[in-house]
């Protein structure tokens, strides 16, 4: 289920409202803040097209109540209409009061059905009810008497119009389970007020009481022009399709919050600001260590933080379903590393207190003259608390190889490994980060967050790991210090720095191949002073060469069968953690 | 030992229980060959009371267990008590059914380390043996004894289940809350409330459980229902009792909370 945000924390919508639908009625809703209206005094009413709902993020003026009140009332209504409507009305040859009449009985029609089920919903909705029988008989308060007349009993209408609606409407009782019923009847309704000469104007109407949606979502709308000359109808529709800001529907595989896709628009900002100006990204300087001399140059490596580019996240969720099996064991020792309560240990020849149950039974063992179990001493053993992991991928050029004997790239493999890791590890996700770099020379250095500590392993997450990609080079020795030094930070007993890389350190500024390594090898070493643990997975089982002198014996492990990366990152984790 | 102490174990009036489908024949025929029986389902459904309600009708007193983690062997076999410098022996509850004929129940059995439940293997086979090391007694069963075990297999994580060799040695009678009008007739039973406010409730209890993995872990049981019943029939308001009752024990999420009190307020 997820739940729009909109661009600021006063736009945001409550959670409550999408889970009382599916207590209610047991679907899922999407809620999306809807966006301002086109002008000032445009009424701005909720609107749901299929299962998307989309509702003001702010109250509207002269709305009684509370606004979470409100937007309840508002998701009963819509959800009302979701599980008793019909398809869609055709728009085909009908006026647009008839439209408005059809689409108010239709609201009257679910809602009575609903109120079947749920009598308190009535209660829900009747303070937004004010329409009072009495004024001047416009079509606007006509229309907002008929709607409380269909709602609620007790009121007193003796206007003949709102009469004769609710005289229909009643009387077809028995057809409420059928929506062609509103349609008869909105039909007559609607020729009534032409013959009493009240003036309907589309381009005022705003469908009252204000928590129902403007009817945009009840219906289907013909694409082809009408013949004669019913200047009113296309009017009408024209009016009713472009007068309310109309929000898209997301797109399959478009990330479906709105949080995500404006941080893609701040990323995509930023992103253009790196090709306008380099000089302007923040940068972190690193020392490089040269074996040469023997010491490290100061400040020499210049790392950028790059926003990730956002991918298509559903491709993850096809990613992971290959790995189902794998993720459930996964999970469960996920859990088991998670499950922080100390083990009693008991019948101990040495321990924190008294074993109570076998000090006795040694009392007992004594006074029948057998001889006693010494061991009556208990300790509590508390379990070690889980590291604080950041997966460092190698994002160069040479992981969009395939991998020896499978169709996948090493990159999709990599992109699996992480989205596995994440997902089997949400039971300490906070704890959890997953980093990448690709270089470009000494002073250009690509750095990317796709997952970072503390924050939750959702659809944004997704969205970047779907859009990794790979290029240029491996400076590996400045990416192991920029990210040994964001783990650092991280307030865990142990920390672990688990590095994904194909082959030996590489980079266009350097002809040495020794220099990148010896390089690497001391920011492990410095790492290790920052209380940071390393250990490497190669993907070339014949990297030992490479990976050995910068980690050391025992802190690589070397793949022969990469499609199993993705189970192996994981389970190397929780081995490394038990 | 005398069977006299089994007195305080029987119960004399029958423990009202609504049958929701074969499982009174299927306890009945279990016990007629003395196959163990463990009972899942969801917590607050009405597991201990059907126990109860078997035990009243089969006639057999009933000793009750709650496992717990801190359980130990001895707390199910018994131990020996120091008294005025001399050892007396106390048997165990688990001692004392298979002893002297009695169903021993052992609640959400889960929650009991594993280690702890091997003691029953013996006594769940063929061989119908407790053996009592401690005591250098082994143990054969009445051939009244019963084991009646239960067992959630919702909430608790995958760090908690039982042995397989553990759950092969049991019957299974599968629960799950009633359906509607037997969740209301049942609510009537117990409360006293009018069929109309019942059914509100029941229709609460609904919405709730659609909301189970959508961050509940559980639905609102029977059980709540008929705490928020008897709140009412105290006289507090419908809404606040359901409230008190309902709502607030299952969950602290904001969110949630909203979402089911203004289900609480459709249904109502």
């Amino acid at each position: 289920m997820s739940e729009a945000h909109g661009e600021g924390p006063q736009r945001e919508l409550p959670g409550g409202a999408s889970r009382f639908v599916r207590a209610l009625w047991g679907f899922d809703v999407r809620l999306h803040a809807l966006p301002p209206a086109a002008h000032e005094f445009a009424a701005r009413r909720p609107r749901f097209v299929a299962s998307n709902l989309w509702l003001p993020a702010s109250p509207l003026t002269g709305v009684p109540g509370s606004f979470s009140d409100y937007l309840f009332a508002a998701c009963a209504h819509i959800s009302a209409h979701l599980r008793f409507g019909a398809p869609r009305f055709s728009i085909k040859s009908l006026k647009p009061a008839q439209v408005a009449i059809i689409s108010l009985l239709e609201d009257a029609r679910v809602e009575r059905l609903a109120t079947e089920q749920y009598p308190g919903l009535a209660r829900l909705w009747a303070p937004y009810y004010t329409a009072r029988a009495d004024g001047q008989k416009t079509s606007l308060s006509l229309f907002a008497r008929l709607a409380r007349a269909l709602h609620d009993d007790a009121y007193v209408d003796d206007d003949s119009w709102v009469s004769k609606g609710r005289q229909l409407f009643f009387e077809g009782r028995a057809e409420w389970r059928d929506a062609s019923l509103c349609r008869r009847i909105g039909g007559a309704l609607g020729n009534d007020l032409g013959q009493m000469r009240v003036q309907f104007n589309a381009k005022d109407y705003a469908v009252q009481p204000a928590y129902r949606d403007d009817n945009i979502g009840l219906w289907q709308f013909e694409q082809e022009q009408t013949d004669d000359g019913c200047e009113l109808e296309s009017e009408g529709r024209r009016r009713i399709e472009s007068d309310v800001p109309t929000p898209k529907p997301p797109e399959r595989g478009e990330p479906l919050a709105s949080g995500p896709s404006d941080a893609s628009a701040s990323e995509r900002a930023s992103g253009s600001r790196s090709q306008v100006g380099a000089e302007l990204e923040p940068a972190t300087l690193h020392p490089e260590w040269d074996y040469v001399i023997g010491r490290e140059r100061p400040d020499f490596c210049r790392v950028r933080e790059r926003p990730a580019a956002l991918g298509d996240a559903t491709r993850i969720a096809a990613t992971l379903a290959r790995y189902a099996p794998a993720r459930k064991r996964l999970e469960r020792s996920a859990l088991r590393l998670a499950d922080r309560r100390p083990i009693r240990l008991r019948r101990l020849l040495d321990g924190d207190s008294l074993d109570l149950p076998a000090a006795l039974a040694a009392v007992v063992a004594h006074e029948s003259a057998v001889s006693a179990d010494p061991r009556v001493y208990r300790r509590l053993r508390f379990q070690l608390e889980p590291p604080a992991l950041l997966l460092l991928l190698d994002l160069s050029e040479s992981l969009n190889a395939s991998a020896p004997g499978s169709s996948a790239t090493l990159l999709e493999l990599a992109r699996s490994a992480s989205a596995l890791l994440a997902t089997s590890l949400s039971s300490i996700a906070g704890d959890l980060a997953i980093h990448g770099f690709s270089s470009n020379g000494r002073h250009d250095v690509g750095y990317y967050r796709f997952k970072d500590f503390g924050q939750p392993y959702d659809e944004l997450v997704r969205a970047r790991l779907a859009g990794m990609h790979a290029h240029l080079s491996t400076r590996l020795g400045s990416a192991l210090r920029h990210a040994g030094r964001a783990l650092a930070t991280r307030n865990a007993a142990r920390k672990l720095l688990l590095v994904v890389t194909d082959g030996e350190p590489s980079d266009i500024d350097i002809h040495d191949p020794k220099y990148l390594l010896f390089d690497a090898k001391q920011a492990t070493i410095s790492n290790r002073r920052l209380g940071v643990t390393s250990f490497c997975v190669g993907l070339d089982a014949n990297a030992e060469g490479s990976v050995k002198p910068i980690f050391g014996a025992g802190n690589y492990s070397l793949l022969d069968r990469l499609e199993s990366l993705p189970q192996k990152i994981a389970q190397l984790y929780l081995r490394l953690s038990a | 030992m005398s069977a006299a102490i089994l007195d305080a174990f029987r119960i004399p009036d029958e423990p009202y229980y609504l049958a929701l489908g074969d499982e009174l024949s299927l306890f009945e025929a279990a016990y007629a060959v003395r196959l163990p029986v463990m009972l899942k389902g969801p917590t607050g459904c009405g597991k201990t009371r059907f126990v109860q309600h078997m035990a009243w009708r089969l006639r057999r007193p009933l000793l009750t267990v709650a496992c717990n983690e801190e359980m130990s062997a001895s707390d199910l076999l018994g131990r020996y008590l120091l008294e005025d410098g001399a050892t007396r022996w106390q048997d165990g509850p688990l001692t004392i059914a298979a002893r002297l004929g009695a169903i021993c129940y052992l609640d959400e059995v889960v929650e009991a380390r594993q280690d702890t439940l091997v003691v029953i293997h013996p006594l769940t086979d063929d061989r119908r043996l407790l053996s009592l090391p401690a005591r250098s007694e082994t143990l054969r069963a009445h051939p009244d004894f019963h084991l009646v075990v239960s067992h959630n297999p919702g909430y608790q994580s995958a760090l908690k289940d039982l042995k397989p060799s553990t759950k092969q040695r049991f019957g299974a009678i599968e629960f799950d809350f009633p359906v509607r009008a037997q969740e209301v007739e049942i609510l009537v039973h117990e409360t006293a409330l009018a069929r109309e406010l019942a059914e509100r409730l029941v229709s609460v209890a609904e919405a709730a459980r659609r909301l189970k993995g959508h961050g509940l872990d559980e639905g609102i049981s029977t059980r709540m229902l008929v705490h928020a019943g008897a709140l009412i029939r105290q006289g507090i308001a419908a809404e606040a009792a359901c409230q008190m009752a309902l709502v607030r024990p299952l969950t602290d999420d904001p969110d949630l909370v909203s979402a089911l009190n203004a289900s609480v307020r459709a249904c109502l």
